[in-house]
């Protein structure tokens, strides 16, 4: 089964992350709610609307890039995006779409003549040239070098400013820190964590710190500086992690014992960490218990 | 939320089915590999069939035909074989694999649309092959042909019914374009081999003579013969295709996958 008992709200008009490792059930938790797949049990609700009996309703608000799906080899990029208009009661205007993304120049290509990366924005282009009130996104930026993938960043955040909602699946978590304003953590088909990517990373355990003291400091010492939760010694390095201003803390704290460190490495906690820290945290714990 | 209103009111898909079939005729233009094998193909051998009539005039022995007059209808028929068995399905097949299909289930627009776009395309490719082939046996290779236009209208409409039904079947079927291609190319032989290519049914006699005309293309070449020399098919080819061509279409449906 590939997604179990999960239960989402998303709210209109924001960005929505949905995170995982590879087959936690993103793509089939978004493939319920584009009505490309019936779930065995459960609902999904939009506007009050069901993908599968009300799909002929749905699709006209919904648009939907699909992960690996290509498209006719001698397709024009131009071709693409009038066709996919023309399915639709209240298109944009294709043309300025591809101005848009940048894929203006290359209306008359082919489809596979295009880079990956044309390639890419030829099927956002097919998701959003319908007007869609939700867009949903699967693998966005896979493929795509850095450049272009700040640039379609900022293209979904226009997206949304327009009111759009946009359900963002992805597995790159500086994509999901950057875009979203809110993360679902998927994990063998399961809710892990459903909150602000803020409040995500802050679970990692907080910030870290790393120095090389003066003389040898014993751990308890280090344990009675604010904040500090937990201590790992390599060679010369210890390394605290905890909560709060760790650096200040660390060298005041220090410096009143007598110990003056040096070559000091601080680093806020961030969504990777998170992530490998809440689906690490699922394999030991066999229960399967949402860490809260 | 207030904006489910706007999606409430009813609005009315634009008419567009001729935008979908423009950019696939556009896209058979671009790939002319169905332009020459359903039409280039039978052209050829109606050049080398009918060279072989002009070198060998008279009727062919055992019946009333020549040797061009005898080989139009079986020619019409592997026009139907090549666009319906080999190009249509290989087609749909192919834009099922490529995720086409998926892509556009996920519009308003049904993607059984573009499956008839394909059909209409393969249809009028099997139309040109037909004039094709009676004209330039008429005109050029001396055929006299007497056609009984209802009789040869049926035939005609049965024929392509039947053979595209059993490419809808090969399409519905087979999980690969690389599996299409086998399947199709060992059937299309078969099927050549049964509308008489090799040995025309007329002149073999015999259980295989009964085993071809109660094949699908068998029938087809039957009724077109009868029908291009304004004689009423028989009511056996009629059945048999009518009967095949429900078969094929009912499996097809029932197994066809849409990615």
């Amino acid at each position: 089964m590939a997604v179990d008992d999960l239960s989402l709200l998303i709210n209109e008009g924001e960005i929505f992350g949905i995170i995982g490792p590879n087959g936690a059930g993103k793509t089939t938790t978004v493939e319920c709610i584009s009505g490309l797949r019936v779930p065995d049990s459960g609902s999904v609700s939009i506007y009050g609307l069901s993908p599968h009996r009300d799909r002929n309703r749905i699709r006209k608000f919904l648009g939907v890039q699909l992960q690996e799906s290509s498209m006719p080899p001698r397709l024009k990029v131009g071709e693409a995006v009038d066709l996919f208009a023309s399915f639709y009661p209240n298109p944009v205007d294709p043309k300025g779409l591809l101005e848009t993304l940048g894929i203006g120049n290359i209306k008359d290509s082919m489809y596979k003549k295009l880079s990956g990366g044309q390639k890419q924005r030829l099927s956002i282009a097919l998701a959003l040239v319908g007007n869609p009130k939700i867009a949903i996104l699967d693998e966005l930026t896979t493929g795509l070098d850095p450049e272009a993938r700040r640039e379609t960043w900022a293209l979904i955040e226009s997206v949304r400013d327009l009111g759009v909602t946009v359900i963002l699946v992805t597995h790159f978590m500086d994509e999901a820190e950057r875009l979203c304003d809110r993360i679902a953590l998927i994990n063998h088909g399961k809710l892990r964590v459903l909150d602000t990517p803020e409040a995500i990373a802050a679970m990692a355990g907080g910030n870290r710190v790393r120095f090389v003291p003066s003389k040898p400091v014993d751990d308890k010492t280090l344990y009675a500086i604010l904040g500090v939760n937990q201590i790992e010694r390599k060679e010369r390095y210890i390394t605290v992690t905890g909560i709060g201003d760790l650096a200040a803390s660390v060298i005041n704290s220090l410096a009143k014992a007598g110990v003056s460190v040096s070559e000091i490495e601080a680093r806020t906690g961030n969504l990777d960490d998170a992530f490998v820290k809440l689906t690490r945290d699922e394999t030991s714990d066999a229960s399967g218990v949402p860490p809260q | 939320m207030t904006s489910a209103s706007a999606e409430s009111r009813e609005t009315k898909p634009r008419g567009h089915f001729s935008e979908l079939l423009m950019v696939e005729g556009k896209l058979a233009l671009r790939e002319p590999v169905g332009l020459f094998t359903g039409i280039g193909v039978p052209t050829i051998l109606l050049v080398v069939f009918g060279l072989i009539g002009v070198a060998n005039p008279g009727n062919v022995p055992g019946t009333s035909y020549s040797v061009i007059e005898l080989y139009v209808p079986t020619l019409m028929v592997i026009g139907f074989i090549l666009l319906g068995i080999y190009i249509l399905p290989i087609a749909m097949v192919k834009y099922r694999e490529i995720g086409w299909l998926r892509r556009v289930s996920v519009t308003p627009e049904p993607p059984s649309r573009l499956l008839a776009a394909q059909l209409i395309i393969n249809l009028v490719l099997a139309m040109a092959a037909v004039l094709i082939i009676m004209l330039g046996s008429e005109l050029i290779f001396g055929a006299s042909l007497d056609v009984g236009i209802p009789y040869f209208v049926l035939s005609v409409v049965l024929s392509i019914s039947v053979i595209f039904s059993l490419g809808l079947l090969v399409a519905a079927l087979v999980p690969s374009q690389s599996v299409a291609s086998g399947a199709s190319g060992g059937l299309i032989f078969l099927l050549f081999f049964l509308a008489g290519l090799w040995v025309p049914p007329a002149t073999v006699g015999g259980p295989l003579a009964t085993i071809m005309y109660y094949s699908p293309s068998g029938a087809a070449a039957q009724a077109l013969l009868n029908s291009s020399f304004n004689t009423a098919p028989p009511t056996t080819a009629i059945v048999t295709m009518a009967a095949y061509t429900v078969v094929f279409v009912f499996v097809a449906i029932r197994y066809f996958r849409w990615e």
